[in-house]
């Protein structure tokens, strides 16, 4: 499968990689974006499996690009991973269509809790 | 808008710990401690890293991560999992960056909703403190020490409407 990985810092991508294969999920194709935009323009050409977002980003935000995604069609399955998760963005994030919210910091447990059902 | 409850220093002491465990020290061999901080290595010399999220909205102000150069660059050692030598200047203002916005977003879940985070400022070689936070009052700070190093965490509760983008 094919996991896209949207962080603008790339400390936070090779993070999330790591956890990645330290919670099973190593096998996976991994592509990267560093901003909203990219991160919509990443997913339309390279039809991403799972999508793996932080949810503030320069270019556009997170949920800005999942609202975009969803608009044009795109369902991709979509989680954020993020330092910040409160009760008004994970009930908006659940409205716009992501499956799950992983908090930061997060250990390789938390992502097997959340991919599990999507990669396992 | 003044708050009445929290971030605490215990608050962050409860977030750091847990970010060392995750991504610092995942095997418990370096520790972050708590009891010891020589604070006065962090004088705004040119051997400082600092970063900054701030916080705008209902709650107005800034988390504040700084250390010294040595101990950023342990940091971004130790986040991108690479030897000391490898790392460059960009690797330090990504991993000082990117320790900010996780502590600064969790302290953000603290505080009184709706507010944004910014995204985050990195000084290297500059002050942390005093003239860059002109209006701000210390809420409450984390004084650490990680490799024989410094690491202060501070949350700046802005006391001006102008102060909350002065980052």
């Amino acid at each position: 499968m094919k996991i896209l990985i949207a962080d603008d810092s790339r400390v936070m991508r090779q993070i999330v990689t790591r956890t990645l294969r330290q919670a099973g999920f190593g096998g996976h194709e991994l592509v990267e974006a560093c901003d909203g935009q990219e991160l919509f323009d990443a997913t339309v050409k390279e039809k991403p499996d799972l999508v793996l977002s932080d949810w503030n980003m320069p270019a556009m935000t997170g949920i800005e690009v999942l609202r975009a995604l969803r608009a044009n069609g795109v369902q991709v399955p979509f989680g954020f991973v993020t330092s910040e998760v409160t009760t008004s963005m994970r009930d908006e994030a659940e409205a716009t269509g992501a499956l799950f919210l992983i908090a930061k910091p997060f250990t390789a447990d938390m992502f097997r809790d959340s991919l599990d059902p999507i990669l396992g | 808008m003044s708050i009445s409850t929290g971030p605490t220093s215990e608050d962050l002491r409860v977030i750091a710990e847990e970010v060392w465990a995750s991504y610092l020290d995942p095997e418990g061999i370096r520790p972050l401690l708590l009891d010891y901080s020589p604070d006065e290595k962090l004088d705004g010399s040119d051997g400082e890293v600092s970063a900054a999220v701030s916080v705008t909205g209902a709650w107005r102000g800034h988390v504040v991560v700084a250390c010294t150069s040595a101990a950023s660059k342990h940091a971004a050692a130790a986040l991108l999992g690479i030897g000391l030598d490898d790392v460059g200047g960009d690797d330090v203002a990504d991993a000082l960056g990117e320790l900010a916005n996780v502590i600064g977003g969790n302290v953000k879940s603290l505080l009184p909703e709706p507010s944004a985070l910014s995204l985050p400022h990195v000084v290297i070689a500059g002050p942390s403190s005093g003239s860059r936070w002109p209006a701000v009052t210390e809420l409450c700070r984390l004084s650490a020490t990680w490799y024989d190093e410094p690491i202060v965490v501070s949350v700046l509760e802005s006391t001006s409407r102008e102060g909350a983008s002065a980052a």
